[in-house]
């Protein structure tokens, strides 16, 4: 069938090129002191890709670094062979040569793309950038805006911390930094109009650093979850729970009054409360005097709706770690033998089996499904620590956690798991090849939290 | 267990006078925000005469390396108590060994999370080592044996 297709008009398709290459950041702005980083087209973050739901893309990635690099479209839904994970979907892109990534965003919504080879690292000295993918028609906000969130560790001269892998972080809550920035600067306040309707799309690029983000004196309304519309609603209490490569779409309606401030608070950690950044009203009249009252719903993607009556029942087990009562004794690390990840060791496991790194040629799939079959999965979290599960090539129906439904029909790519959580989701294997599912606390990832499973 | 422990400490202190330790012992301990068996050994330490204020960090593997503990000997937290760095779920009969001999160390640490270890459920199933270290750059040494 394909010989018969006349070959695409070069207009057809989108064609665009990232370098990978050594740069610099500039936290405090253009004028503060630089801090060495890895870079996507010489900016921190990467540069923002706005892609068109439907439309073909060619990207070529050109690797600038002394290391072999990939990059994972993340959340997009997209062939095997472009999904960035070295060794299983594609050779490494040694040092000086190029990749072409092709693709058509199936799913309009917010994504973002990152590498997929020595994660740790790599991620941790800046490669991360936004990817949007349009909706054919566009909703009616009066500003889009993006934050992409990254935590970064760095030592008292400004410069980013070595120790990359150190066993504690591995076998606790990862590499977590001390400096949060947003879209590669410390935030300034974000001026706002009164009356005004914001559409923010906030995606966490961080290594480790889970988020959870009030917004003083107003109501976020989630629209989105990793890229995918959901039922509009408000947050439990009020807080936006952002885990590691996370994204949520926002819309918040401006209701304070001209020249108020209002704090954007992160307190996930327990006594680590700190103000990410302030709204800062215009002193001028409102924008407008009542609130936009257009519909807030964004358009459903097609997604594959899973046949629960008929689904193939899978399992995965998350276990290891600190304090992981000794169920990694077979596979190298556990309580009461020091610490799990010694000696580069692996610290996690999943069905007591520890994939570790980025991905490599020959891991074996962990379970297979037949295409098209729709897969009833249970995540299961053994240990002490938290874990956002990332599954590749797919979005997942998240059905229940912890037995109670969860509700606003919600898809996500990465799904939080807190300590000892049980998840349900669902998912159709409509897409071939040999995917991978594993917590995007890179840390634990690189120390054994990472299977493989294979789509026929 | 800690319960054991308590009645281990007692014991201790009423066999060997310490009036040097009389009183209230400050500590700051500095833990992951998320450990929860941090919080059951400084709850350990204040039965056992200690007061501990307790920080949570997200820099903890910074903090105990700047503290000059040993990479592969980590413990789970890092206390500063009295001109000393206790690293781990170190029994408390050591941490008084500890204050009152005052050996020229910059402080010992129990690596890991042993199972049966004050703030840690489950038996004891080893002897725990805990080494001595400096920030002289030489090897650590055995401080004690329990």
């Amino acid at each position: 069938m394909s010989a018969s297709l006349p070959p695409a008009r070069a207009s057809a398709v989108d064609e665009r090129r990232i370098k990978v290459a050594p740069g610099e950041a500039r936290f405090s702005g253009e004028d503060g002191p630089p801090t060495a980083a890895w870079t996507y087209n010489g900016t921190i973050p990467g540069p923002a890709l706005r892609l068109r739901q439907g439309q073909p893309v060619r990207i070529t990635v050109e690797n600038g670094l002394n290391e072999d690099t990939t990059v994972h479209w993340h959340g997009i839904r997209l062939p095997n062979a472009m999904d960035g994970v070295p060794g299983l979907t594609q050779p490494p892109i040694k040092p000086g040569e190029s990749f072409v990534y092709e693709f058509t965003p199936p799913d309009a919504g917010t994504f973002w793309y990152h590498p997929h080879a020595d994660s740790l690292v790599q991620l941790g000295r800046g490669l991360a950038g936004p990817l949007i993918v349009e909706e054919a028609e566009p909703a009616a906000f009066d500003r889009d805006l993006f934050w992409l969130l990254q935590d970064w560790r760095l030592t008292k001269d400004g410069q980013i911390a070595g120790g990359f892998g150190n066993m504690m972080d591995a076998s606790m809550s990862g590499r977590v930094g001390n400096l949060v920035t947003i879209n590669g600067t410390v935030p300034a306040d974000l001026g706002v109009r009164a009356g005004e309707r914001l559409r923010l799309r906030l995606a966490n690029a961080s290594l480790a650093r889970m988020m959870a983000l009030r917004f003083e004196g107003h109501r976020p309304v989630v629209l989105a979850i990793d890229g995918q519309p959901c039922d509009p609603h408000e947050p439990e209490d009020g807080r936006l729970v952002l885990a590691p490569a996370m994204r949520i779409d926002i819309v918040l309606d401006m209701r304070g009054d001209p020249g108020s401030r209002h704090a954007v608070i992160d307190d996930f950690y327990d006594g680590l409360a700190y103000t990410l950044t302030n709204l800062a009203y215009d002193k001028a009249f409102p924008f407008r005097s009542h609130p936009l009252d257009a519909p807030l719903a964004l358009p459903r993607n097609p997604l594959p709706e899973p046949a629960l009556a008929n689904a193939v029942r899978q399992e995965v087990v998350l276990q290891g770690g600190m304090m992981g009562g000794g169920k990694l004794a077979s596979v190298g690390g556990m309580m009461g033998m020091g610490m799990p990840g010694m000696n580069g060791g692996a610290a996690w496991a999943i069905n007591g089996m520890s994939m570790t790194g980025d991905g490599h040629a020959g891991m074996a799939p962990q379970f297979t499904l037949e295409r098209g079959a729709t897969c009833h999965l249970t995540i299961r979290n053994e240990t002490a620590w938290w874990h956002p599960m990332h599954i590749h090539g797919f979005s997942l129906s998240v059905l229940s956690r912890n037995s109670a439904t969860v509700p606003h029909r919600q898809w996500q790519d990465t799904v939080l798991l807190a300590p000892k959580d049980v998840i349900e989701c669902a998912f159709v294997a409509d897409n071939p090849g040999n995917w991978m599912l594993h917590c995007h606390v890179a840390d634990h990832q690189m120390a054994g939290l990472m299977t493989v499973f294979r789509a026929t | 267990m800690k319960l054991t422990y308590v009645l281990t400490a007692l014991g201790l202190a009423i066999a060997t006078p310490l009036p040097a330790l009389a009183a209230t012992i400050n500590a700051v301990m500095y833990k992951n925000p998320q450990c929860s068996c941090c919080e059951a050994y400084a709850a350990y330490l204040e039965e056992n005469g200690f007061k501990v204020d307790i920080k949570p960090v997200n820099n903890l593997s910074e903090i105990s390396s700047d503290a000059g503990v040993p990479a592969d000997l980590e413990g789970c937290h890092t206390i500063m108590v009295d001109g000393y760095v206790v690293d781990g779920l170190v029994p408390v009969e050591i941490v008084k060994k500890l204050l009152t001999e005052r050996p020229a160390i910059t402080g010992i640490t129990l690596a890991g999370m042993p199972a049966g270890a004050p703030g840690m459920g489950g038996e004891k199933t080893e002897t725990w080592t805990v080494y001595a270290f400096t920030k002289d750059g030489k090897a650590p040494t055995v401080y004690a044996t329990e």
